[in-house]
């Protein structure tokens, strides 16, 4: 319905809500806040927990989500108190995200309705390897994640096999030969062929296999291949289920149901009976990709299993598709490849070829003769080598152990990724005494920093303090900086490991670290003096050391670990946790969806709650029926902007009297320091300033339409304080500021909240004066986010002193932009306004974090 | 050198502590086995002496109390951290009139159990020497 008459429409037929009394909104308010911090920082706590730095187990996890459902539920309920249940629907919102948690920390295999039965490789979402499969989900974070090449396509997915069972009715059937093979009863042969010939005559339900078709008919061939649950790291299940080549695309539907059929072959059987998951659910989801017309094809082992020490990888070639190399038929070209850059290739051994294999005309493959003059030519030029070099490293670096590579090359001297996965020593490698070999290292820094992702990496310094350093940084270098700003997120995927001398475990440039696994240390003291620019350094988080030279002993020792965490099934339950509480979806209360039920993580409904508490304190007809029991007063100042100020306990000192407040009996430690940027001399200029004739026809023009936002806030300025909180709301001229400031001793606790938005004069004008701002507050280190003219900055975290000078910044921001709408007459202006403005703001600021441009934090 | 290490042993049934654990310690110097079921430990302390043992309290079969008291019993001089998830001031106590060495809850960082063996490790370096 139109928004304007549901509104007539309640207000005519609903009773009115009653009006919670002050003293109680006050109260709930409060611990509202209360349970706000709380939950923001468990999300922190789960997003440094994923860095591997803390050993947790399952019951850690079981007990953190219990703990979020108690205080979402007390959260929910004191917004609905304050508001007189407005917001119910938050109660299903909850449900929605919780119950699909818990689920899985009971173990099951769950798999939402909402689920989709196919899924395009491209638009899969990562780290759902319960619906895509183990193989399907390590190839689409080579694709999404480092950006190397893998053949397009799509997948059928885990939710596609559950209900092909369902609609079958076959699982009660497989469940009980499973019992009886079990029990000895039956043997594997006949178990593994009545489930498969169960399987192999059922039905593909009608809205699965359109879907399937669908996705098919975009090429005429497939190489379908499995892709089972619970099939990683530690359990490779390799080349245990079916894979089927050059399926013509009217021949998918069948090759899927063989590669469903081929969980329960007899070998696949006895596997899992050896490895005790039977008594796991399986599930399989079928992977279907592009067929690569390779003219050559083969084996990257990132690691020369043969020499471990001498610093080679090793490449394996044949012209050709990969059968020939798959099946062991032919002597492959062998080339060993230094592993650093510009990966010279040490030596070559060039087999003699007689025949390859090639897709035929009609499909499927065709076996030929090498030509005589091609027999002893090696299958790559130098330039493929070592493009297929750097591919094995990035992906050795980011499963973090020897990688064994299946690659194709095809006629466009492209490289393809078809699988990878983890090199397999034949012999246990040589286990050094590793704590002996690293004392022979000299030791750089010890004990220092904290881990925001955990891991071993080696490679040659490289300090970043500039956009330009960005660019140069090289491929496999320590990424030494300092500060933790988001802007260094390109150089991320690129690094070995990363240093900073100052941020948090908590911040976007950990979390980014943690999606590409690159260990990551911050709070290192003077690491920039410390490490030596160009030299090469062995970071270790575990033991928080960090050595000069390359410790080759710890890297081995690093290679031969079972698993890397990152694989351990207790990350990889938080990870998937995360997905549902840490994004961050409703960013603009503006938008259509800032409803319970755009919600779709836990952060969102936090989000949506602190704002709606603050809105309905804000909500100003009810605020004034509210006004006469709260101790609301007036500041006297020579800035005559009359705000108000409501002070919730300790944000003005006692001995006022309660109408009237001056600026010295303020004690809301953040409504001080703005006060002091907005009151600094040559801020608040009242003059008026000149205005073009055009910004003048558009000023009126608004004026006369009556303005942006609800009308009864015009004019409205008000501070809600405490001693260490502040919430501003300010309508100056056009614009509407709001500010949400918390500045306690702990920095945990703090943040800025800047929300800017509206103004007179036209769209452009005002996107210009967004950039501007985005452009100071980047400045200050605060991360922006620019939506036409709305800016939305934050700053969190920071200790009291310098969230101090960052508000008399804000304040000083704000006399700056009363009128600065009016004087932006061209995009050149903006550099110029940033330049008068970081000018007028050096003399008054005493920190030199503060200046230096480019460096900032979270 | 090799001689002189000391010797450790974990005791968790969550599999992913042992894994971490073991070479974060190896690193520091010690000798590290791991075992995830009691009974394996227990067997493993009848055969050896281990200088310091890591256990958790609640597990299936034996648990982790009854363990540490059965290997006190046979290696009075070992050294027990206890690592749990269900922290409470009672088990602590409990614990403690046990002589064990340290009390850890769960989840805990590498650091924090990297520095609680070095404790230990001075201990019975001293005791030694």
């Amino acid at each position: 319905m139109f928004p304007g008459l549901q509104n007539l429409w309640q207000r005519l037929f609903k009773p009115p809500r009653q009006l919670v009394a002050f003293p109680e909104v006050f109260e709930h308010f409060q611990n509202l806040l209360q349970d706000h911090q709380q939950i923001m920082e468990i999300i922190a706590d789960l997003g440094q927990k994923s860095g591997g730095d803390y050993v947790f187990d399952r019951k850690y996890l079981l007990d953190t989500v219990n703990e979020l459902h108690s205080l979402l539920l007390r959260l929910v309920k004191g917004l609905n108190l304050i508001s007189g249940n407005r917001y119910v629907e938050l109660y299903a919102a909850l449900d929605r995200i919780l119950l699909p948690m818990e689920a899985e920390l009971r173990g099951r295999l769950t798999l939402p309705e909402e689920w989709p039965y196919v899924v395009r490789f491209k638009e899969a979402p990562l780290d759902l390897p319960e619906l895509v499969g183990g193989k399907a989900e390590a190839l689409m974070e080579i694709s999404q994640r480092l950006h190397l090449p893998v053949p397009d396509g799509f997948v059928v997915t885990t939710r596609a096999y559950r209900r092909f069972l369902d609609h079958n009715q076959v699982e009660g059937r497989i469940h009980s030969l499973l019992d009886n093979w079990a029990s000895a009863k039956l043997d594997t042969m006949q178990v593994s062929r009545q489930i498969q010939y169960a399987l192999l005559a059922g039905v593909v339900p009608q809205e699965v296999a359109r879907e399937i078709r669908r996705e098919a008919q975009a090429r005429p061939f497939w190489a379908v291949r499995s892709s089972a649950f619970g099939e990683d790291e530690e359990l490779s299940f390799a080349g245990l289920h079916e894979s089927i080549l050059q399926v013509p695309a009217a021949g998918v539907l069948e090759a899927v149901k063989k590669v469903w059929a081929s969980l329960y072959s007899p070998r696949a059987l006895s596997y899992r009976r050896e490895m005790g998951l039977l008594g796991e659910e399986a599930a399989m989801a079928v992977l279907c990709q592009e067929v690569v017309a390779s003219l050559a094809s083969g084996v990257a082992h990132s690691l020369d299993l043969e020499a471990p020490e001498s610093g080679g990888l090793v490449i394996y070639a044949y012209p050709g598709l990969g059968r020939m190399v798959m099946d062991g038929r032919a002597d492959l070209d062998r080339f060993v490849v230094g592993r650093h850059r510009p990966f010279p290739i040490k030596t070559q051994r060039i087999a003699i070829k007689e025949h390859y294999r090639r897709v035929a005309a009609a499909g499927g493959e065709k076996e030929e003769l090498v030509r005589p003059e091609d027999r002893a030519r090696p299958t790559l030029a130098e330039e493929e080598i070592q493009n297929l070099a750097h591919c094995s490293r990035v992906l050795e670096r980011y499963f973090k152990r020897p990688q064994e590579t299946e690659w194709a090359l095809d006629e466009h001297g492209q490289i393809w990724i078809l699988q990878s996965r983890r090199l397999t020593s034949p012999q246990p490698m040589e286990v050094p005494d590793i704590c002996e070999s690293c004392s022979a290292y000299p030791v750089l820094i010890k004990d220092q920093g904290e881990v925001a992702h955990a891991g071993v990496g080696a490679g040659p310094v490289f300090l970043v303090s500039s956009n330009e350093d960005l660019g140069r940084f090289p491929e496999g270098a320590v990424l030494v900086t300092r500060y933790t700003a988001p802007w260094l997120a390109p150089a991320v995927p690129r690094a070995v490991a990363i240093i900073a001398e100052k941020g948090s475990p908590a911040g976007h440039l950990a979390t980014i670290a943690r999606e590409f696994r690159v260990p990551t240390l911050v709070g290192v003291d003077n690491a920039e003096a410390l490490l030596p620019a160009g030299e090469d350094v062995t970071v270790d988080t575990h033991n928080r050391l960090i050595y000069r030279g390359r410790v080759a002993e710890l890297l081995r020792y690093e290679f031969i670990q079972s698993t890397t965490f990152e694989d351990a099934p207790e990350f990889r339950l938080l990870r998937r946790l995360l997905k549902r509480i840490a994004p961050l979806n409703l960013t603009d209360p503006q938008d259509s969806n800032f409803t319970p039920a755009g919600c779709l993580s836990v952060h969102d409904v936090i989000r949506f709650v602190h704002e709606k508490a603050v809105q309905e304190l804000m909500d100003l007809p009810r605020f004034l029926k509210r006004f006469k029991e709260a101790r609301v007063c007036t500041l006297v100042s020579k800035v005559p902007i009359g705000l108000k100020i409501w002070d919730l306990g300790g944000g003005v000192d006692p001995a006022a009297r309660c109408a009237q407040v001056t600026v010295d009996q303020i004690r809301s430690l953040p409504l001080q320091a703005i006060w002091a940027g907005v009151t600094l001399p040559g801020v608040w200029s009242t003059e008026p300033v000149a205005v073009d004739f055009k910004g003048m026809m558009a000023s009126l023009t608004r004026t006369l339409s009556g303005g942006l936002g609800t009308p009864s806030y015009m004019g409205i300025n008000l501070a809600v304080v405490t001693e260490t909180y502040l919430n501003l709301h300010l309508k100056l001229g056009y614009h509407y500021n709001l500010i949400d400031v918390r500045m306690d001793i702990d920095p945990h606790h703090n943040h800025i909240y800047f929300r800017f938005v509206g103004g007179v004069t036209d769209l452009t004008r005002r996107s210009r004066r967004a950039r501007l701002l985005a452009d100071i507050l980047s400045k200050y280190h605060f991360k922006v986010d620019i939506k036409g003219d709305l800016v939305l900055a934050r700053v969190l975290h920071l200790p009291q002193e310098e969230m101090r000078l960052r508000l008399i910044a804000l304040g000083q921001l704000i006399g700056f932009t009363r009128q600065l709408d009016m004087q932006l007459k061209s995009d050149e202006d903006v550099g110029h306004f940033l330049e008068v403005f970081v000018q007028r703001l050096e003399p008054t600021e005493g920190s030199p974090s503060l200046q230096g441009g480019k460096n900032g934090t979270e | 050198m090799a001689q002189n290490k000391l010797k450790i042993l974990i005791l968790d049934d969550e599999p992913i502590v042992c894994k971490r654990l073991k070479p974060s310690l190896e690193k520091q110097g010690f000798e590290v086995d791991t075992f995830t079921r009691s009974f394996e430990a227990l067997q493993a302390v009848q055969n050896t002496k281990y200088d310091i043992i890591i256990t958790d309290l609640k597990m299936e079969g034996m648990d982790g109390m009854r363990f540490l008291q059965e290997a006190k019993k046979l290696h009075p001089s070992s050294e027990i951290i206890v690592i749990t998830g269900f922290a409470t001031m009672e088990t602590a106590k409990e614990s403690f009139k046990k002589g064990v060495f340290d009390f850890i809850a769960k989840p805990f960082n590498l650091s924090e159990i990297q520095r609680v063996v070095m404790r230990a490790e001075a201990k019975i370096v001293g005791t030694r020497g």
